[in-house]
């Protein structure tokens, strides 16, 4: 299952939303998904998940790679919360130590 | 469709699998490295982790499918882009286990280097890191054989 259809199923039955309270959520500061150092996953493993799951080319996967590998973390992807949880959740399942921060920079 | 054959010697892989079929049985608890997001609804929380433990279950399975009678016969497992994905995920989802349950003592820097060659073993250390080993090197069969199938996928 993917992590679209994850959260879709989640919110299905949730508390009507008002449309104000939607626009602010959508708007509302960015999310950021952070991908963090562990010291079982190959390299090679983590450039191959950033290019099948986020779309990276070889350079920019290679770069975020060794920035996880060398600072122990990397922010790999910001924009809304939804989002971000559905790119978190699918780095979760190939095993790769991904959390949502809130961006605080917007 | 592409595929590789490795040939496996039988005698050394089967103790191995020992250590992964006790893992695969283990109770359930949420896989390693699970962050579900802050202030998640218990729903969301429920449904994140239920999801991944039945992942990492299925990907277990699907590596001990591999070593099936067959394989005791011949000593051959193959690989290609149907079960590419799934294996590559089973060994780190397994390698991630084999830390916490076996290795924590090694220390982060000597697993991320792979300099393994002393060091201070749990009980039933030994198989764990020579299963550690072997699950590193399936993944970097398939990545250099079959990682642009999954890419392409």
């Amino acid at each position: 299952m993917d992590a679209g259809r994850l959260l879709d199923a989640v919110s299905r039955d949730k508390t009507q939303v008002l449309p104000e309270e939607a626009e602010r959520v959508a708007t509302v500061g960015a999310w950021r998904v952070v991908v963090l150092n562990d010291p079982v996953n190959l390299m090679s493993y983590v450039v191959l998940v950033f290019r099948r799951v986020l779309g990276f080319d070889e350079a920019t996967a290679r770069r975020k790679m060794l920035e996880v590998h060398e600072q122990g973390r990397s922010v790999v992807w910001t924009g809304l919360r939804e989002k971000a949880e559905a790119y978190a959740f699918t780095l979760q399942e190939w095993h790769l130590s991904a959390v949502v921060e809130a961006d605080e920079a917007h | 469709m592409k595929r590789i054959e490795v040939k496996l010697a039988v005698p050394v892989v089967a103790p191995l699998l020992d250590v992964i079929r006790a893992l695969g049985e283990a109770p359930p608890v949420p896989p390693p490295g699970v962050n579900v997001p802050p202030d998640a609804d218990p729903d969301l929380r429920g449904a994140w982790i239920g999801e991944l433990a039945a992942a990492e279950s299925t990907e277990v399975r699907a590596l001990l499918a591999l070593f099936d009678e067959a394989f005791f016969r011949e000593g051959v497992v193959a690989f290609d882009a149907e079960n590419a994905e799934v294996i590559l995920r089973a060994c780190s989802v397994l390698r991630l286990r084999l830390r916490e349950s076996y290795l924590r003592a090694w220390g982060d820097d000597a697993l991320e280097s792979g300099d393994v060659e002393a060091g201070p073993f749990e009980p039933g250390g030994h198989k764990a890191m020579a299963c550690f080993l072997f699950l590193a090197t399936v993944q970097e069969l398939i990545l250099q054989h079959l990682g642009d199938n999954i890419l392409t996928n």
